[in-house]
Formats: C-alpha cells, sequence, structure tokens
C-alpha cells in the first residue's frame, strides 16, 4: 500500500512538472537574456507580477513570443517596443521617463524641496523671534 | 543649566500671550489652508481606493487593426483578413470557452444580433477548436464571422490581456473603442452608443 502510494505520488510530481514550459537555448548568453526580459515585463492580466513569475494564458503567449524572437536573432530593444507598441508603457515595470509622466518621477522631490524650505524658514523665524525678546 | 531654565520659564508668559494675538489675527487663513490642504489629502486618498480599476488603455485608439490572416473557427476554407471591417461599423468581441465572464456576457450579444444594426465579429481567443463550438452550440452564435486564434497571437496583435474584451471598429478599418470586461445594457449605452452615432456622422 505504502509502495503504491509512493509511486503515485511521483507519477503526479512527473505530470506536474510537464505543465511547466521548458524554454532551450543555444548558449547560455541567449538563456540569460531571456531570463531578463521576462523579469521586466510586466503580465497584463496580473499586474503585480512580472512575465516570469506568471502563468496565465497571455503571460505564457508572451513569454513564448519573447523566446521565438530571442532565437530569431531579435535585439532586446526590438523585443521590447514590440511588446510596448502591443500593451503600452505599462508593459515595463520600471516606465521609461517621458514628458507625460515626469512629474510624476520629479514630484517628491519637488515636494521635499518645498516641505525642507518651507521648515526652514518657520524655524528662523521663530528662532530670530524668540531670542529678540 | 539652572539660569537657562529661569530665562525659558521667564519667557514663556510672553511668548504665549504674542502667540494668542497672533492666532487672533492672522491664524484663521492658516487654518483654512490646513483644512483644505487635508481635504485634498483625503478626497485623493478616496479617490485613490476607490480607483481600482485596472484596465490598461488600448494602444490602437484611432489606429487601423493590426494586419492578419486568420481562418475562420467553423468554415474551415474562409480566411480572413482586416478586408472584413472595410465599409461597415463592427464590433469585435473576444472570448473563448473557458472564460468565465463570456458565458454571463453572451445573452447580450445574442439579444444584439437580433437588432441586425452593426456587424458582431468573433475573436475566440486561445481555445480549443471543439470547445469553442461547444460554446456556440449551448450558449447561441450572434457572431457573422468568427476569427480563431488558437494560439493567442493574434490577440497579442491587438492587445487583448483577458476575456472578454469588445473593440468597436470604425468603416475605414480603425478601432474606436475598447472595453475589457463584461459589455451590459448598461456599458453599451453609455460607452458605446455614443461613439457609434458619431461614427455615423462621419466622424
Amino acid at each position: 500500500m505504502k509502495r503504491l502510494l509512493f509511486l503515485l505520488l511521483i507519477a503526479v510530481s512527473f505530470q506536474l512538472e510537464a505543465n511547466v514550459s521548458v524554454y532551450e537555448f543555444e548558449s547560455i548568453a541567449q538563456e540569460k537574456r531571456f531570463q531578463q526580459l521576462v523579469a521586466i515585463l510586466r503580465c497584463p492580466t496580473c499586474q503585480n507580477q512580472n512575465l516570469a513569475d506568471s502563468n496565465s494564458i497571455v503571460a505564457e503567449d508572451l513569454k513564448q513570443i519573447v523566446y521565438e524572437k530571442i532565437k530569431a536573432g531579435e535585439s532586446d530593444e526590438e523585443i521590447l517596443n514590440f511588446m510596448k507598441q502591443r500593451y503600452g508603457e505599462f508593459i515595463l515595470y520600471q516606465p521609461e521617463v517621458t514628458p507625460s509622466n515626469a512629474m510624476l518621477w520629479a514630484g517628491p522631490f519637488i515636494f521635499l524641496m518645498i516641505s525642507l524650505i518651507g521648515f526652514f524658514v518657520w524655524y528662523f523665524r521663530n528662532k530670530g523671534e524668540v531670542t529678540n525678546d | 543649566m539652572s539660569d537657562s531654565s529661569i530665562s525659558k520659564s521667564e519667557l514663556t508668559p510672553d511668548v504665549e500671550t504674542r502667540q494668542v494675538d497672533e492666532a487672533q489675527t492672522s491664524s484663521p487663513w492658516k487654518a483654512i489652508i490646513v483644512v483644505l490642504v487635508f481635504v485634498g489629502f483625503l478626497g485623493f486618498f478616496i479617490w485613490a481606493l476607490n480607483n481600482t480599476s485596472s484596465e490598461l488603455p488600448s494602444q490602437l485608439i484611432d489606429r487601423p487593426v493590426p494586419e492578419f490572416s486568420v481562418v475562420d473557427l467553423i468554415d474551415q476554407n474562409t480566411v480572413h483578413t482586416p478586408d472584413l471591417f472595410k465599409g461597415k461599423i463592427s464590433l469585435l468581441n473576444v472570448w473563448a470557452s473557458w472564460c468565465a465572464a463570456c458565458y454571463t456576457e453572451h445573452p447580450y450579444w445574442n439579444d444584439y444580433a437580433k437588432k441586425k444594426d452593426l456587424q458582431i465579429v468573433g475573436l475566440n481567443y486561445n481555445d480549443k477548436k471543439n470547445k469553442a463550438l461547444y460554446f456556440l452550440q449551448t450558449q447561441g452564435n450572434p457572431y457573422e464571422k468568427i476569427l480563431f486564434d488558437e494560439n493567442g497571437r493574434l490577440g497579442v496583435e491587438f492587445g487583448v490581456y483577458g476575456a472578454p474584451e469588445t473593440f468597436l471598429i470604425g468603416p475605414n478599418g480603425k478601432v474606436r473603442y475598447r472595453h475589457v470586461g463584461v459589455v451590459s445594457p448598461d456599458v453599451f449605452v453609455k460607452k458605446f452608443e455614443p461613439l457609434i452615432a458619431k461614427i455615423k456622422q462621419g466622424f
């Protein structure tokens, strides 16, 4: 009985393994590029995951496309542009700085400057008044 | 040590009375600004909390549909190209037999098809042929033509990231709108109809 259970478990584990897609590359460099690209591309369906971590249908399709394009000799830039054209800037985990989102990038620093200036103005004014007395 | 503490305690009454004076003259404005900033932040947070929409904007808006050449789901001998959108307003509905929300949405399209207003084209996305055909058998077939996208590549060309999705395509073959999720009568009236009216007027 125990043996049967053991064999069953092994059979099940093979089945599970078979579900994970395996990508074969000609070189380690290609494989590294693949891993890097699927790490920086966001899954459009499950938006807090990258392609590497996602098993959603569209993520599997996009991974397969990245794989095929690497094998076909396309550059990283060409692959990222392909994705951006279809899914927009959102597909990149770290969006590029563009005029439309520049405020988001600069905003925190601008707020920090304003509050620092405000603080020092307030601080020195109060200090001056107290010591004058 | 003791000197400074004495001088401080001597100072405090003066400072306090002056602060009270200031409070009476200038601080209504300060208070108003503080309250406004606070309300602004509060409003922003409430908006951000309720804004759970994860809908991505389509990259195809006001652009021609992507090039494709795809076989029909039902009639294997027919190959569809973007030409099928030329000269008429079309709705392109992305569906699949594995998509639970598509079962919810489907009755709407069955009803809509009876009106024979716009051409409804189906895009069967990442599906198995027999399952897709079974879906149509049991749920009804509102589509004039169905693009069979077995491996999801046509979906990627359209920027599809889930099903159901519905595209509104003008007679010039340009995409006007993309809705992600179930199309209900309410969604259709609010999102599609104003644009359809515009297209019919030639805009």
